[in-house]
Formats: structure tokens, sequence, C-alpha cells
């Protein structure tokens, strides 16, 4: 199967400091991929970069999505073509309701595919339905993006844009932190219920108290700026087990 | 100047031609203001000189009835079913004397009876200048000496007016300096909201004067729009009078003309009254827009706040000049004053300057002003969900604005100060605003 996501060799710098060292992954369709590591590791800085953040600089390697060369494409490009960046920390937008956020942003996608604009009664009943399966009250629709929101809404806000959006790869930066157990098993019923063999979802997460909920096919423990080893699930039980310095350690030179 | 103005006042309002006289031989000695006054600093009126060669005045009668033929953008049709529309063409107004909402008084000078030619004398002040010996506004002289038309608009005591009323100035153009004039007459404990929209044609020059009074207990809730073409200019001097336990609301809308200057003064004369003042500009394009805001707190246990939002973008000039006085006596009063500006483009420019007068110790008073761009983390998130960096930048900007448009209850007038002002910021020049990728 072909690969969705491609990245080779990938080398980025921030402020001339070289934070991903030559990082390689392969995401397929269907598949969940955790990336996990010690702070500073560069967890961040790949989803950014993914993204199209400015102030990064990619100084060797690729990042081929669908084909095509991610790197060369502009973050609303990204997210025409499918991708879908959860915020670590979402951004409040005063003024802006979610629902004007959610009915542009579907619309660009929509319009990128070639397809008409959603009309008024079915965008409704979508975002309604979507709202109560992140057990969302309703108001919130009507509300500025995340404006006021508690840290657990916010995250939760994110997961319902992905839900609405129905991206084909999902890239989820750190969207655990800060959740308590319950906003946990929601977010992460959110996620689950957008599994697809026909969509496949990136977690970047510090801790494997997330992976309880959502379970990766793949774990990736990254360090130093690129992956030093892979594993399925078990390997965030033993990263839980054992920490980050002994993995780290045996896997140094 | 003087000679040519006093032969062409319009006649035939022969009580009004003391006023008329003096007021007019106070603008020969004044003169327009200029920018060595520094609250004109950054205001100039001489283009305004320039394009001003006709000194007459409307007659009292409109030429055209508002309606379809209106010469500038669609928006100044605007009827809304809810409200009770009064027009204005060229200061002359056309009031209507039948369908006026219950507890409400609407007269102009053609419709004026003794009993109320009384009301708008006191509304308009003593013949020989404010009582206070402050000094007059040359602006207030001048459309004085010119006046062909009041518009007066009075509530009945105690009276809740449900019905919204929307007055539309509409200017023709150049070269006539038009000079709409308008008292509102809060009786003790009425209620109103009052819409006050300026649009013209192509080249209109305005000079309007707004009367205020509240009386004691009564609720103004008042929106001004400026809307006009983008080579008008507009001058305009609002003085808002609140007594005893009254309250104002004012939201200002700064969307159009080449130069546009406001002077808002609001006194809390009463003991508790409050006002609340929201701003928005938007100098684009070559605009000019300036506000010059005094809100002076006379009274004990008067309440004041104030936020003004701005936007300069392309080679605009946005000046807001804001300040609160407190008396020696009004103690234990609040006042809080914000500004915020966004400045898109090196090429434009805002000059703020909020400013604190107190005289007495009892009082809470807060003022501050920021200038700022568009937040770029709110931009990245916006592309990062799909929106092209321009539509990201519009919406930001629009939301910015929107912010102050809290004050505007009524659900109709305020979806269409939505439309207008989203209207607008789609219309603004492309070509200036980058593309980001």
């Amino acid at each position: 199967m072909n690969a969705l996501l491609q990245v080779s060799g990938l080398r980025v710098a921030v402020g001339g400091k070289e934070i991903l060292t030559g990082l390689d992954l392969t995401v397929r369709a269907g598949e969940v991929h955790a990336i996990m590591g010690p702070n500073g590791s560069g967890k961040s800085t790949l989803a950014h970069v993914l993204s199209g953040r400015d102030g990064y600089v990619v100084t060797g390697g690729s990042v081929s999505y669908l084909g095509r060369d991610l790197l060369a494409m502009a973050p609303e490009e990204r997210a025409r073509a499918g991708l879908f960046l959860g915020f670590q920390y979402p951004i409040e937008i005063p003024g802006v309701s979610n629902v004007y956020l959610l009915r542009s942003a579907l619309n660009a996608r929509r319009s990128a595919r070639g397809e008409s604009e959603i009309d008024a009664a079915s965008f409704l009943r979508l975002v309604k339905d979507k709202a109560r399966l992140m057990q969302m009250d309703e108001t919130f629709l009507q509300r500025g993006v995340n404006e006021g929101f508690s840290g657990g809404e916010k995250k939760r806000n994110e997961i319902f844009q992905m839900a609405v959006l129905e991206p084909i790869l999902a890239i989820l930066d750190e969207t655990d932190s800060g959740l308590d157990i319950d906003a946990l098993k929601v977010v992460s019923n959110g996620v689950n219920s957008l599994r697809d063999p026909a969509r496949a979802f990136v977690l970047v997460t510090h801790y494997q108290r997330l992976l309880d909920y959502i379970r990766p096919d793949f774990v990736h423990v990254l360090a130093g700026g690129r992956i030093i080893r892979t594993g399925d699930r078990t390997l965030a039980l033993e990263l839980e087990a054992g920490g980050y310095e002994q993995i780290v350690a045996a896997a140094s030179p | 100047m003087s000679q040519p103005i006093a032969q062409q006042i319009a006649g035939g309002l022969e009580w009004l031609d003391e006023r008329r006289a003096s007021a007019l031989a106070r603008f020969g000695k004044s003169g327009l203001p200029d920018t060595k006054n520094e609250d004109w600093r950054y205001t100039s009126l001489a283009g305004y000189t320039q394009r001003w060669t006709d000194y007459r005045t409307a007659s009292g009668q409109p030429s055209v009835s508002a309606g379809g033929d209106s010469p500038t953008r669609g928006a100044d049709s605007w009827v809304a079913a809810d409200m009770f529309t009064v027009d204005a063409v060229d200061g002359a107004f056309c009031a209507p004397l039948v369908g006026t909402p219950p507890g409400l008084t609407i007269r102009s000078l053609q419709h004026l009876t003794p009993e109320w030619r009384g009301r708008v004398e006191g509304l308009l002040g003593p013949p020989e200048g404010p009582a206070d010996g402050s000094s007059p506004s040359s602006l207030v002289d001048l459309n004085t000496a010119l006046l062909g038309d009041v518009l007066l608009i009075a509530t009945d005591p105690g009276s809740c007016v449900a019905m919204p009323v929307h007055v539309r100035l509409q200017c023709t153009a150049a070269p006539a300096l038009r000079q709409p004039r308008l008292l509102v007459d809060m009786a003790p404990g009425s209620q109103l909201t009052l819409s006050l929209e300026h649009t013209g044609a192509a080249g209109a020059l305005v000079n309007a004067v707004t009367q205020i009074r509240l009386g004691r207990d009564s609720q103004l809730n008042l929106i001004r729009v400026q809307a006009l073409p983008d080579d008008g200019m507009l001058t305009e001097t609002t003085h808002i009078e609140v007594g005893e336990a009254a309250s104002v609301t004012v939201t200002s809308v700064d969307l159009g003309s080449q130069l546009s200057r406001q002077s808002l003064t609001v006194l809390l004369a009463g003991t508790g009254a409050s006002a609340i003042v929201h701003g928005l500009f938007l100098a684009d394009g070559h605009r000019h827009i300036d506000n010059c805001t005094r809100l002076e707190h006379r009274a004990p246990l008067t309440t004041s706040r104030e936020t003004f939002r701005g936007i300069a973008d392309d080679h605009g000039h946005g000046i807001f000049n804001g300040k609160i006085i407190v008396q020696p006596g009004a103690a234990g009063s609040t006042a809080a004053l914000t500004n915020r500006n966004l400045l898109l483009t090196t090429t434009a420019e805002i000059d703020t300057k909020p400013e604190l007068e107190i005289y007495v110790d009892d009082v809470r008073c807060s003022h501050g002003a920021t200038t700022g761009q568009l937040d770029a983390n709110a931009l990245f998130y916006l592309r990062s969900r799909g929106l092209d960096p321009a539509a990201a930048r519009q919406v930001l900007t629009a939301a910015f604005l929107r912010e102050s448009l809290s004050g505007v209850a009524v659900p109709e007038l305020r979806a269409r100060l939505e439309t207008l002002l989203q209207a607008r910021l789609q219309a603004g020049p492309p070509a200036t605003m980058g593309t980001g990728t």
C-alpha cells in the first residue's frame, strides 16, 4: 500500500540550531502512529513543520504527502488536501464564532475537491452530530473560537473540528496534555470514532496514558531529533516502566 | 468669509435670526479650527475649505425624497421594517407626522408649533454661546449660522419607545457644505434606541451637530454610523448631557469618507449618571479618520466606560484622542478608557492619545492604548484550517472590529452593521494585502 506520508531524512533547524537531525517516518492509510520522546526531543517541531508553521528551516530531507511535496505547500493547501493539525495550545480568536470557522474550513476543503459549498441544513446537522459525539454543549458553537474555554475544552474543540473536517491525516500535538481523565476519555473516543481504513493519525505525546485509550499500531521514540526506536504499543509500556533515559542510552552508539 | 455667508442664509425663520447672527459673528472671529489647536493637531480642514465654494444652505424643503435613486452605496437605502425611519436630505428633514411610535415626538422646523419652539431653543443653547464660559466650537457656530432645518426628537416622560428610530442623513454633492442639526430630548424615565447614519453622494461635505439631553432616569442607546462615499468629508460635533441616574450607550462606527472628524462630548451632569462609549473605525485607502472624545464627570457617583478600536491600512490615518475629566464635584466616580488599534501596513498611521484629568481623590480611573499587528498565531491557526491568508486576515480584522458592536442591542441593527462591516472589508483593496505564502 502506498504511504500517505513519507518523511525521509528530515533535518530542520530553528534559529540556527538543528532540532530534527535526519528523521524517517512512513505512515500508511488506516494506521495510528504514536511519537513519544522526552522534552526537547523535537516532537513539536515535527508537528509544526508538517503543518507548515513559520520559523522552521528545512536543511535536508523530504516530506511527501499523497505523492506531493508537502514542504512546498502553504499551510492552507495542506489543510485543503486533508491534513489536520490538532494544536498543543489552541488559539483563542474572540469575535470569530466556532461555527463560522468550521463552515469556512469545511467549504475551503470542499472547494479544493471541486465540490460545492455545503448547504446550511446539512452543515447544521453535521456540526450538531459531531458536537454530541464530543459531548459539547451546542452553545459552544456560537461562541468565539476557544474564547474563554478551559484547557480541556480547547482540546475537545480541536477534536471536534477534526471530526467535522474528516481529514485524511491528522497530526495531534500533545492533545492529551492538560486533560483530566474524563476529558481524556471524550477526546480519545472522538479519535477512535474517526478511525478508518482510509485515514491515519500521528499522535505526538509525552505520556503513555493517552495510548491506554487510543491503541496505536506503531510507537516511535524520538530523541536527539530522530527516531531511535520503533515498536508496537508494548514499547510505550516499556517507556512507562523504564522512562526515556534507559531507551535513549541503549540506542546511543 | 462672513459676508457671503450672511447674504446667502435662507430666510423665513426669523426667531432664529438673532441666534444665527451671533453664531455667525463668533465664527467670523474664530474661523475654522486649525492644526495649532492641540485637539486638531492631526486634522487639517484645508481640503474641506477648498471644495466648499458654495455657502448656501438647504432651504428647509427637500429637493428629492430618499429612496430609489440613492446616489451611493446600495446599503444606503436600507430601511428596516422594525424601525421608524426619518430622512434628511442636505440637512432638511422630512419628518413624518404620521406613524410616529407612541411616546415619541418628532418635529422639523417646518412642523414646529410654538409649544415645541422653547424646547428647541433650550437644546440649541443660549444664543450667546455656552453659559459655562467654555469656548464654543466654531463648527457648532458655523452650523448654527447656516442652519436651514432642525430635527427634534423628544420622548414623553416615562415612555419606553419600543421601536428604534433610524435617522438617515443623506447629502448631495459638493460644493455646498451641509449643516444637519439634530436635537434629542430624553424626558425623565424614558427609553429610546436611536440610530444615526451619514451617507451621501460623491463629494459630500457635511458639518453635522447633534445635541442630546437625558433627563433623570432616562436611557438612550445611540448608534452613529458614518458611511459617506470615499471622497466625502465630515465634521461632526456631538454633545450629550446625562442627567441624574440616566445612562447613555454610544456606538460610533466610521467606515467611509476621505476625511472624518468627530468631536464627541459626554457630560455626566447628574448624580449616578453613566455613559458607555464604543467606537470603531476603519482607516484604509487614503482615509483620514479622527475621533476626539471628552467624557466629563461633573457629578458624584458617575460612571464612564469607553472602548475604541481602530484599524489603519494602506495609506490610511486613524486618530484617537480620548480624554476623561473628573471634576472636583465628582467624588466616587469610576472611569475606564481603552483604545486598541491594528496597524496593517507600514504606510498607514495611527495616533492615539488617551488622557486622564482628575481633580478629586475618591475615584477609580484607568486608561490605556495599544497599537499592534494581527496576531501571527491566530493567522496561522486559521490557515491551518484551510483559510487562505487574505481570508484569514479579513476574518481577524472583522472580528477585531466586531467586538465594538457589543453595545448594539437591537439584533436587526447589529446584523445590519455586521453586514456593512463585512462588505467594507471585502471591498478593501486586495493588492496591498499580500499573500504571505
